[in-house]
């Protein structure tokens, strides 16, 4: 009986601790992401990117006259209805000013109509799925610094039909509403160029192994694979690759960036293109030095190698700059003024990934679009830029 | 492709079955089994990775080390997850090993890191062509090195002093511990090897598979279904499940899709449930009147 | 008291949203109604009936698209789409069930788990249908302070649903299935049947709540349907308190609340909920509930209590819409128009063997309509085999059994039960978790139970022959002499009075044969000549035929009309106890060969 009772009151203090840090003094930006489960990796990456954007706001003296902004983290483990939990807790009990998201198109999906309930901005860092930031909303509080599924099938389109020069393709897709706003936007744009795809494979997460799906799409005649899949998957696609004794062009989405694609593949991630919004390998701008410099302070990241997720880092980096800018222009910490200020950024911001002047309009949510996308290529355990000509 | 999907199927169903003898080993033992089975697998796995890649030792003494490690795992857990509701006749333990499965992939997701890690091994470097096909070499050192345990276990049982009064607490266990077979040390044993098998099954898919602290949940699950169809009181029947459920997926993937793969393979368990309701080989319970 | 913690509960729930607009809260409260709704019904198959479901998820996924399928596609208003969804879901339980439930334990926790995942991969592949791994959106949904009022009512109506459910007959009958469903065959249960209408219920339950919970977010996809979800739902029950009407609120608010407590610690999160978990199934084996409240008195009997506290009797009518009247008038009819010569039942060459060793040889008797047999035989003569394969539990490989003249051999023990054979058996089964009254109510029920949707509405026939049942209950108790225990839990009674409980509950099915397998085993020589009055006081007044598994041989010379006599499986000697008596067989088979 006494421990039922001391049970139920440790559970009871819980509640009524009051959300974390100093309240008044510091501007809470909130992060919902996978922290555990399988795609835990990107979350971290994406945190990271916010942590290290914020410590360069907070040495330059916060904002709004002197105050420091903090990071408040939730983990969505995935699931929607836990996604929508945190999303109302993040607002209404750590007041968030913005929260930046995750990882799942689903999650981002369940939380869209909360955003807009509670009146407070959403930066996405990562999930791709279009509808997430083109909603039909108006005002439209979904914002994202991240690639576009519409724009990123385009670009690999781009890549295939003009720079490999390749009009047989197969498609390659996870089995998850990631892959599923995929197919429909590279249906769409290889319709555009009156190409269809020779055959359309699917796998699951944790699958050890693609040979059947790619032994069909070589049937199928096809002359380059295009994949959407995340770095465990996409290892096991490569290798399955290898396996069957089929050297194909891969072109992929940035889903095997985001874990150890070169170490989980060896030597066979060589030739592998895959489109990023930016790459800490070669020659990096000034942001892009302090960047990874403040990765191997802070994380112990000793180079470019072991990045893990860069897009990620990258994406949340700026992300948080702007967000910052946007809360000086609004002069306030309320949801609403900052997401008009963001609609309407008058700074330029000189990024990371690019220069951003006015990067959002009220029909444009998405900062960077298929012209700000890079391709690159794994060679030798290292990524390469490869040229869109 | 026939052939690509055979030797697939025949491998992670060997490691289906491997695991699945887990189940049944501490089944027959105590009426209990540990339902987080696939965590030991991922535990064998990280363990290790964390020897072989994280220490560089050899081969040869990161296996025993890890499989050491596991029976250790599998005590402990048998010790603070199982005994204090063994005797209760609850199934509390059902939901205590559920628990432990929590905090073990969440304490390996601390320890090892939230991304996949690739296990290197010389088997896996080159695939072997025959025909259109091709495997690697790991892929059938497996089964083999599976069905080489799956017997050893069996002989173990019927051809050793231990072994045979091991399968004596399973049959009856207030007479086995009046002939002086120290029950609460059975099924510490029971627990024990259990565990290793699985660490083993971890140990050998790993190059495969790569390592995750999340890879553990699906193979516990595959091989609860493969104990289960095979009979939980019956060892040939789950090593005849085992390889029988490995080889369907493989086949269901390769010829009708990867999606359909679940839904196949679970509806057949409930199929193979409905036509033999204690698995292929199972004892129906006696009904005491 | 506890109506006073209840009313607070209520009231708290209902004014939440008048105190508070953080929708934060608000949404937490509706999740944790949701999963009350769920629990509750799974409480009727877990903690009444005893049966394990990791696969729920399923029926709460069938539930939400189903709603959201019909609101979306085919524009029906969710008013509508409701009831249909809670229907489906009801339907496809009572399918799975007949499959799932001819297996127990981890057989039946494997064939829920692999719908549960079958249903998943469905829900991404059946694209057409389910929009795939994308999911539906732009599902109506009102304002949150509506729908958190709407899942509060319906999680209120739920919880007094499986409250009227518990009193009712069925509650009855789905925790007798659970204490044994050996006695609970042979009181005419159908126990297979029994659980898969609990399964069906909790089925609908979830289908409900999951329909609830598609309006409440508007959106829906295949990942809030996993085996985790599954395992949430039984982890929450079971915390809570299992067979216990507010169990399933106990565990719901508590695995609800503790994420979100826990929710800052993002990295140590699990682990520590993980780890509370361990320490409070280690503390509390019983749920929270067990603990707080241990079982004192049996939930169902609320009229027992008005009774003596003074307000008289509920209902004066004898009939209820049970549908049971008409199995025992013509149980009496039958009992009144045979003569006391012809055979009630017939044994001819019955045989039966175990694994190569023969229980029972080629046996055949005669049993009369009226009248006290005994069968007696030393130890392993086969006595308790053959009452088993009377009753039906065992089936003979050979010859023939006839009840009335029609062949018996082969058919359930339900059957023949409810053709009017009792029992009770060698270690006194007793429903343990019902109260004394319950145990005999349950055989005055017997099959009669009507439709279960009125059991959990509380329709008036339903109390009334709930009514009618415990009246005739205590009745039969206080002709037995355990008046003074009538609402204490069966499991407390000392043995000898189990034995009692189990005749009483067995003579209340209203049978025509009773058999009785060693009733005096462990009374004191005086009980066993009250037996031996009990007994004959039976066969007087009440006509019925008796036969009696026996050691006691003087209570077997005393009240026996007949006797016969088994070793290793074979009739040996029979006749009038006199005659069996100076039989020399039967001396041998019991002292050894005689010089």
């Amino acid at each position: 009986m006494r421990r039922v009772m001391l049970l139920l009151l440790v559970l009871c203090l819980g509640l009524v601790i009051p959300p974390s840090g100093q309240a008044g003094e510091s501007i809470k930006i909130g992060l919902a992401a996978a922290v555990s489960g399988g795609s835990a990796a990107s979350g971290e990456a994406i945190k990271r990117g916010i942590q290290i954007a914020m410590d360069e706001v907070n040495a330059q003296g916060g904002v709004l006259g002197g105050r420091k902004l903090e990071l408040v983290i939730r983990d969505d483990e995935g699931n929607p209805a836990k996604g929508v939990t945190i999303a109302r807790e993040l607002v209404e009990r750590e007041k968030v000013v913005t929260i930046f998201g995750g990882l799942h198109t689903t999650v981002a999906l369940a939380q869209v109509p909360v955003w807009h309930e509670l009146s407070t901005p959403y930066m996405g860092a990562w999930a791709a799925g279009t509808e997430i930031a083109r909603n039909g909303k108006s005002p439209n509080f979904v914002f994202r610094v991240s690639a576009n599924d519409d724009y990123a099938d385009k670009f690999l389109v781009r890549y295939a039909t003009e720079v490999l020069k390749k009009s047989k393709p197969g498609l390659l897709l996870e089995n998850t509403a990631w892959g599923q706003s995929n197919e429909v936007g590279l249906n769409k744009w290889l319709g555009q160029k009156s190409i269809k795809p020779v055959g359309i494979e699917k796998f699951n997460w944790n699958d050890p192994d693609m040979s059947p799906q790619l032994l069909r799409l070589k049937n199928a005649g096809a002359d380059h694979i295009i994949m959407v899949a995340n770095a465990p998957e996409g290892a096991q696609v490569v290798k399955s690759r290898a396996k069957i004794g089929w050297e194909v062009p891969m072109v992929a989405h940035w889903g095997i960036s985001g874990g150890r694609f070169a170490e989980l593949t060896g030597d066979l991630s060589d030739g592998v293109a895959f489109l990023q919004t930016y790459s800490f390998f070669g020659k990096q701008n000034e942001r892009g030095q302090a960047v990874l410099k403040a990765l191997k302070d802070k994380y112990g990241v000793k180079g470019p190698e072991e990045v893990i997720a860069p897009v990620g880092t990258a994406n949340a980096y700026d992300g948080l700059h702007l967000v910052a800018l946007a809360i000086a222009q609004a002069g306030s910490a309320d949801g609403s003024k900052v997401r008009d200020a963001l609609e309407n950024l008058k700074a330029e911001y000189k990024g990371l990934i690019k220069t951003y002047k006015r990067p959002f309009t009220p029909d444009q949510h998405d900062a960077l679009t298929d012209d700000d996308y890079i391709m690159v290529v794994w060679k030798g355990g290292k990524i390469v830029p490869v040229a869109m000509k | 492709m026939l052939v690509q999907l055979v030797v697939t199927g025949l491998a992670l169903g060997s490691m289906y079955g491997l695991v699945a003898l887990g189940y049944h080993i501490t089944w027959v033992t105590s009426r209990t089994m540990n339902f987080s089975q696939g965590h030991a697998v991922m535990a064998g796995a990280v363990v290790a990775f964390a020897f072989y890649v994280g220490l560089g030792w050899p081969l040869w003494a990161t296996v025993p080390a890890t499989l050491v490690l596991l029976a250790i795992f599998g005590v402990a857990l048998e010790r603070v997850a199982v005994r204090p509701f063994f005797r209760a006749a609850s199934a509390a333990w059902l939901l205590s090993t559920i628990a432990c499965g929590i905090i073990a992939e969440n304490v390996a997701m601390l320890l090892f890191g939230k991304d996949a890690r690739a296990f290197p091994s010389a088997l896996t470097q080159k695939p072997i062509l025959v025909g259109g096909a091709g495997f690697y070499a790991q892929e059938l050192l497996i089964p083999v090195v599976g069905l080489l345990l799956m017997g050893g276990v069996q002989l173990f049982y019927h051809r050793t002093a231990y072994g045979k009064q091991l399968k004596a607490v399973a049959y009856n266990p207030e007479a086995a511990g009046l002939m002086g077979i120290h029950i609460p040390r059975a099924v510490m044993f029971a627990y024990a090897l259990s565990a290793s098998l699985a660490g083993i099954a971890g140990i050998l898919l790993a190059p495969i598979l790569n390592v995750a602290a999340t890879m553990g949940t699906i193979i516990g699950l595959k091989a609860f279904a493969v104990a289960i169809i095979g009979g939980l009181t019956s060892a040939p029947g789950i090593v005849v499940a085992g390889v029988g459920y490995g080889l369907v997926e493989s086949f269901v993937a390769g010829y009708l899709s990867t999606g359909a793969r679940e839904i196949v393979g679970f509806a057949l368990v409930i199929l193979v449930l409905v036509v033999r309701p204690w698995g292929l080989l199972g004892a129906r319970p006696t009904r005491r009147v | 008291m506890v109506r006073l913690a209840w009313g607070l509960l209520a009231a708290c729930a209902a004014a939440l949203p008048l105190f508070t607009t953080n929708t934060y809260y608000l949404y937490v409260g509706a999740s944790v109604g949701l999963l009350t709704i769920v629990t509750s019904g799974l409480n009727v198959l877990v903690g009444f009936t005893g049966q394990l479901s990791f696969g729920h998820a399923g029926f709460y996924a069938i539930g939400a698209y189903a709603a959201a399928c019909l609101t979306t596609r085919a524009g029906w208003s969710p008013w509508a789409a409701m009831p249909v969804a809670i229907v489906v879901t009801a339907l496809v339980g009572a399918g799975v069930a007949g499959a799932a439930l001819r297996v127990t334990g981890p057989y039946l926790a494997m064939v829920t788990i692999a719908f549960g995942i079958i249903v998943e991969g469905i829900l991404v592949e059946w694209v057409s249908l389910t929009n795939g791994p994308g999911g539906i959106f732009n599902i109506p949904k009102p304002t949150l302070r509506v729908s958190y009022w709407l899942i509060v009512a319906v999680a209120g109506f739920a919880l007094v649903l499986v409250a009227n459910l518990r009193r009712s007959g069925w509650g009855r009958a789905f925790l007798a299935v659970k204490g044994s469903d050996i006695a609970a065959e042979s009181l005419g249960l159908s126990s297979y049947y029994v659980r898969i209408v609990a399964f069906s219920v909790s089925a609908a339950f979830a289908g409900g709540a999951g329909g609830l919970f598609a309006y409440l977010n508007g959106y829906i996809s295949p990942d809030s349907f996993s085996l985790q979800t599954s395992i949430l739902f039984v982890l929450a029950l079971l915390f809570g308190g299992e067979g216990r009407v507010a169990g399933p609120v106990v565990g719901s608010l508590v695995l609800t609340l503790l994420p979100e407590v826990l929710t800052s610690l993002v990295d140590y999160r699990l682990i520590l909920y993980g780890s509370l978990l361990m320490l409070s199934i280690y503390w509390l084996p019983v749920g929270v509930v067990g603990a707080l409240a241990p079982r004192r008195g049996a939930e169902g009997d609320r009229d027992g209590e008005r009774r003596r506290r003074g307000h008289g009797d509920p209902g004066a009518r004898e009939h209820g819409r049970g549908g049971d009247g008409g199995q025992r008038r013509r149980k009496t009819e039958e009992v009144e128009g045979r003569s006391a010569e012809q055979a009630l039942l017939t044994v001819e060459g019955a045989s039966l063997a175990f694994g190569g060793v023969a229980a029972l040889a080629d046996v055949s008797l005669e049993i009369p309509t009226r009248g006290i047999r005994a069968v007696i035989g030393p130890n392993g003569a086969g006595k308790t085999t053959l009452l088993n394969a009377l009753s039906g539990f065992y089936v003979p490989d050979g010859g023939a059994i006839r009840l009335d003249g029609t062949p018996v051999a082969g058919r359930p023990p339900y059957v023949i039960a409810r053709r009017g054979v009792a029992r009770t058996f060698q270690t006194a089964q007793v429903f343990g978790e019902l109260s004394v009254l319950e145990n005999v109510a349950v055989g005055i029920t017997g099959a009669g139970l009507g439709s279960v949707v009125w059991a959990l509405l509380g329709a008036p026939w339903t109390r009334r022959a709930d009514w009618a049942a415990r009246r005739e209950a205590r009745a039969a108790l206080a002709e037995a002499g355990l008046t003074e225990w009538t609402d204490r839990p069966a499991d407390v009674l000392p043995s000898g009075l189990r034995r009692r409980l189990e005749i009483v509950r067995a003579l209340a099915t209203r049978p025509r044969l009773l058999l009785l397998d060693e009733p005096a085993a462990g009374l004191s020589p005086s009980e066993i000549k009250e037996l031996d009055a009990y007994l004959v006081r039976l066969r007087e007044e009440r006509g019925l035929a008796i036969v009696l598994v026996e050691h006691h041989m003087d209570l077997v010379m005393a009240v026996s009309d007949h006797v016969t006599v088994l070793d290793y499986g074979r009739v040996i000697a029979g006749g009038t106890p006199d005659a069996v008596r100076t039989n020399p067989a039967v001396i041998e088979a019991y002292l050894g060969a005689t010089q």
